[in-house]
């Protein structure tokens, strides 16, 4: 375990039962404390698998992996005060206000009283959602969902703060808002872990990308690094097309 | 503990946000158990009425006609009808009636029977004291009974019983009767033959009860329970659903990326589900004391013990949650929790005696019953409300729901621990 990494995975390997390949095939990846770290990969490339195991939520067959400095096998415990995530899927309660799933959330970090109030006011602020926070989640828009999922995952100002796809399916106002913000609480000190198909957000945004496929890291630095390393022009798209080539990636659950 | 808080505070939100749910909780458990109280209570009451129809035919002025006619009246079972459309018939239209199956049963009575009787004992008893053996000197004494042969034989030993019952009891009077009369006529010292009956064993019949009051089972005292016991176990699709639910929308693995453990996560929903069941069945039992009985349907008497009736409610909404528990994890989608859950509590109830009674299945339906936990948990309310029986007496019902819902409650977590990690 190296203290310079807020994420660190060893050699991970992860096959489902009743695969033939595994879908982490010995991944290493390595985040550094205070990183806005882009992680690209086409579909089926294991990168919800990563997450899934960075967050505890999933066991793995081989490998280590340590998360503020704790391992996920031993210390789990230790590592969730510190971990924020932000999944994919609106990891909401539909039928309860904005402020009520915002409470609760605040709540189950161990945030009470006046701090809670005062952070859920701030950050509802902050995503412009203060004249919403008392309806139901299940009357909002699509941006104001996103922005809502964002919020409940750095409620607790977490450490590090691990998005898959956060900005699916939002307007260009909601989108431009959530890379704002997103920078700025990089830039107060929160490692973040950005997952996106969007390439030009990626690059708008990270100061470190890897691209993943098959399970592993096939690249991974600072973007002009890459671009310079690969000869693939000035932009993301160009060196992930010559990474991950042009073929289809369906694949099945 | 306050992260608990926390989670119950989100349970009870989202449950009572859920109209629809509460709906199935609380409306349909009240509905049912009125309208079911109300069928099942003139069903009931129709089989319990039902009289059997027969055609009494007596033309005997002594003791027997009338034994017999009284007695066919005393038992309140029978339709007596003494004649057909004003007339009253003769043996051949006695049967003719009774095989059109206008009645079950055709007793005909002939004239001076009694007398007959009396005739034939004196014979036989002057016989006897004046040493000789036989008599041949014998008037035939017939009374004939014509049964419908579609009638169970259970039914015509019991009426064939009861008539012999009664000519033997005139027989064996007079021949106390007769022989005491022979010996004032050899002792110069009279006897009264009034000293002996020949009633002198005395049947009582009563309902069982283990203590306290004598109460008879009615169609509130099986309903409320039953129905009861139904809604406990119907919260398994509210329970289960919103399992799946949270796991389909996310939330549950936001959840546990948090500082919750998947045992505090299930102890909110256990707790939450389990005052709802309380309340359910605090508002069934009210309304079969007060409510029901505006419907011209008798109060439930709840019994003495209210301890046996807390640690029971509590024993079926342990069971009934281990249950949604289980449903929750182990079903993929909403749709199969849902589907699956209301068809299993469907069928456990319909097993386990909560539409029919079970003193009203076949023996077959009985054993298979046993398998209901819906039965264990009827067996102990009827227990408490028929047999006032106390906390003792219901201790292996309610252990047996406590199993029950603990071995649902393993099998959930071990699933969950075993496969969702792995999906």
């Amino acid at each position: 375990m190296d203290k310079r990494y807020a994420i660190e995975t060893n050699n991970l390997f992860k096959r489902y039962k009743g695969k033939d390949k595994p879908t982490l095939d010995g991944l290493s990846l390595k985040i550094p404390y205070g990183s806005l770290y882009g992680l690209l990969a086409p579909n089926g490339a294991g990168k919800t698998t990563a997450i899934n195991i960075i967050c505890g939520l999933r066991r793995f067959d081989k490998g280590e992996v340590y998360v503020a400095g704790y391992s996920t096998k031993d210390e789990l415990k230790k590592i969730k005060p510190h971990l924020g995530l932000v999944p994919q899927e609106l990891a909401l309660f539909p039928s309860l206000t904005a402020k009520e799933n915002l409470m609760i959330f605040g709540g189950l970090y161990g945030m009470r009283g006046a701090v809670l109030r005062k952070r859920v006011e701030e950050l509802l602020e902050l995503f412009d959602l203060t004249s919403s926070k008392d309806t139901i989640i299940n009357h909002f828009s699509g941006g104001m969902k996103r922005r809502i999922n964002l919020i409940a995952g750095m409620i607790h100002s977490p450490k590090i703060l691990i998005l898959d796809e956060p900005t699916v399916g939002v307007d260009a106002q909601s989108r431009k808002l959530i890379l704002d913000k997103l920078v700025e609480i990089n830039k107060e000190g929160t490692t973040i872990l950005f997952i996106s198909h969007y390439l030009e957000e990626a690059e708008a945004i990270c100061n470190e990308v890897a691209l993943m496929d098959n399970g592993n890291i096939i690249c991974e630095g600072k973007p002009e690094e890459l671009y310079r390393a690969y000869e693939c022009g000035q932009n993301l798209e160009s060196l992930y097309m010559l990474i991950t080539g042009k073929k289809m990636r369906d694949y099945h659950e | 503990m306050s992260k608990l808080k926390y989670l119950l505070y989100k349970d009870l939100l989202l449950l009572v946000r859920d109209i629809a749910g509460m709906l199935l909780m609380f409306l349909m458990p009240v509905v049912l158990v009125i309208l079911m109280s109300l069928l099942q209570d003139s069903t009931l009451n129709s089989v319990r009425d039902a009289k059997v129809p027969i055609l009494l035919v007596n033309k005997d002025t002594g003791e027997l006609g009338k034994a017999i006619e009284s007695e066919i009246f005393r038992t309140g079972i029978f339709e007596v009808s003494q004649d057909v459309e004003g007339v009253v018939p003769s043996v051949n239209q006695l049967e003719k009636a009774v095989a059109s199956s206008r009645f079950v049963l055709g007793i005909y009575i002939p004239e001076n029977t009694t007398d007959d009787i009396r005739q034939n004992v004196a014979k036989y008893v002057s016989a006897a004291f004046n040493g000789v053996e036989t008599t041949t000197e014998h008037i035939p004494v017939d009374f004939t009974v014509y049964i419908d042969p579609t009638t169970k034989s259970s039914f015509n030993s019991t009426v064939m019983s009861t008539l012999k019952e009664k000519a033997q009891k005139i027989q064996f009077e007079y021949i106390m009767k007769e022989i005491t009369k022979q010996v004032n006529l050899l002792s110069p010292v009279p006897i009264s033959s009034n000293s002996f009956s020949g009633d002198q064993v005395r049947i009582e019949v009563k309902s069982a009860h283990l203590e306290g009051n004598d109460i008879v089972p009615n169609s509130v005292q099986h309903n409320v329970p039953a129905w009861s016991l139904f809604a406990i176990f119907f919260i398994v699709i509210s329970l289960s659903g919103s399992i799946i639910k949270e796991r389909e929308e996310g939330s549950f693995s936001r959840l546990l990326t948090m500082p919750c453990s998947y045992t505090e996560y299930l102890l909110s929903k256990a707790i939450i589900y389990t005052v709802v069941a309380m309340l359910q069945f605090a508002i069934m039992l009210l309304i079969g004391v007060y409510l029901l009985p505006c419907f011209g349907l008798e109060s439930l008497n709840l019994g003495s013990s209210f301890a046996a009736l807390g640690l029971l409610a509590l024993s079926s909404a342990f069971a009934a949650i281990g249950y949604g528990i289980a449903i929750g994890n182990i079903a993929r989608t909403y749709q199969q929790s849902s589907v699956f859950g209301s068809m299993s509590v469907v069928i456990m109830a319909a097993i386990g005696g909560v539409w029919i009674p079970l003193f009203l299945m076949s023996e077959t339906m009985r054993t298979i019953s046993l398998l209901s936990p819906m039965h264990w948990g009827i067996s102990a309310f009827y227990d408490i409300f028929l047999k006032d029986a106390g906390v003792m007496a219901i201790l292996p019902e309610s252990a047996a729901l406590l199993l029950f819902g603990a071995l649902c409650f393993i099998i959930a977590v071990a699933y969950n621990h075993k496969y969702r990690m792995d999906i």
